[in-house]
């Protein structure tokens, strides 16, 4: 049953990813990355990381792309897009260093036997398990994220005011 | 039967396209999402190990990532957004001023 579901979602993640970087739209772009964090935590689910796969659902398709869409929404960027859709230089040196990449990564990955003979093991990634871990072993890195996000709030506000100037400044000149 | 190998090759190819999508997009916000994918290949990549490994800090490490994803998206969007004000356009072409 298992092997079934990991090429069922294997499939749509990838499908989606192609989506993400090839649809003209950025409307579909942004929701075809929905949909492949959907299959990924999917994957997640299959790989027993009920937790993480959780918060990536939430925290990714939940607030992450959606922050997305209101900004895509709100720039209004077909018309922006279409008009000046002129040919990118580094658009085949690009798809060459990808593929490059994918070919390295593969021939890597065959002389990587022993992950083949690796057995899968009995770790659950329930809630209970990770927040066992979480609060002890990592609490610092834990703490460490929470001044990380404050930072990034810092960031927002500063350049928000900084926008706010600019556009008082353009209204006066 | 599903190996390790098949999650790490699945990874490989989100990893691969997320990088073209990186290097061949002149539109900022395609690159936000294309960084987007090569984060979640190395998501892919940490749970497998994670599970394959026997070891709860892979687990861990995606849950650190997730958050810093998050932040990184929020100031990233917001320079966007400014851009989009200033020059009205998100091409990365047009950013040839170091100082606005």
């Amino acid at each position: 049953m298992s092997p079934f579901f990991f090429y069922l979602f294997a499939a749509v993640l990838i499908f989606a990813s192609l989506c993400v970087v090839q649809a003209r739209n950025p409307l579909y772009n942004v929701l075809s990355l929905v949909v492949a964090i959907f299959s990924l935590s999917c994957l997640f689910v299959l790989l027993e990381a009920y937790f993480v796969g959780m918060i990536l659902l939430l925290v990714y398709a939940g607030a992450v792309l959606v922050f997305f869409l209101f900004v895509v929404m709100c720039l209004n960027l077909n018309t922006v897009l279409l008009t000046s859709a002129r040919q990118s230089h580094f658009r085949w040196l690009g798809t060459l260093v990808g593929f490059m990449f994918a070919s390295s990564f593969y021939l890597a990955t065959k002389s990587f036997i022993k992950a083949e003979s690796m057995d899968i093991s009995s770790v659950r990634g329930t809630i209970e398990a990770i927040g066992k871990i979480l609060f002890t072993d990592y609490l610092l890195p834990f703490e460490l994220t929470s001044l990380l996000l404050l930072i990034a709030i810092f960031g927002i506000v500063s350049l928000a005011q900084g926008a706010l100037s600019t556009g008082k400044d353009d209204e006066s000149s | 039967m599903i190996t390790l190998g098949n999650y790490l090759i699945l990874g490989g190819i989100i990893f691969s396209i997320g990088l073209i999508g990186v290097m061949t997009s002149r539109n900022v916000l395609k690159v936000l999402l294309s960084l987007e994918l090569l984060l979640a290949a190395s998501n892919l990549s940490f749970v497998a190990f994670s599970k394959f490994n026997g070891d709860y800090a892979g687990q861990l490490i995606v849950f650190f990532v997730i958050l810093v994803a998050a932040a990184e998206v929020a100031i990233g969007l917001a320079i966007v957004v400014l851009m989009y004000r200033r020059l009205s356009t998100i091409q990365a072409d047009e950013l040839k001023e170091m100082k606005w």
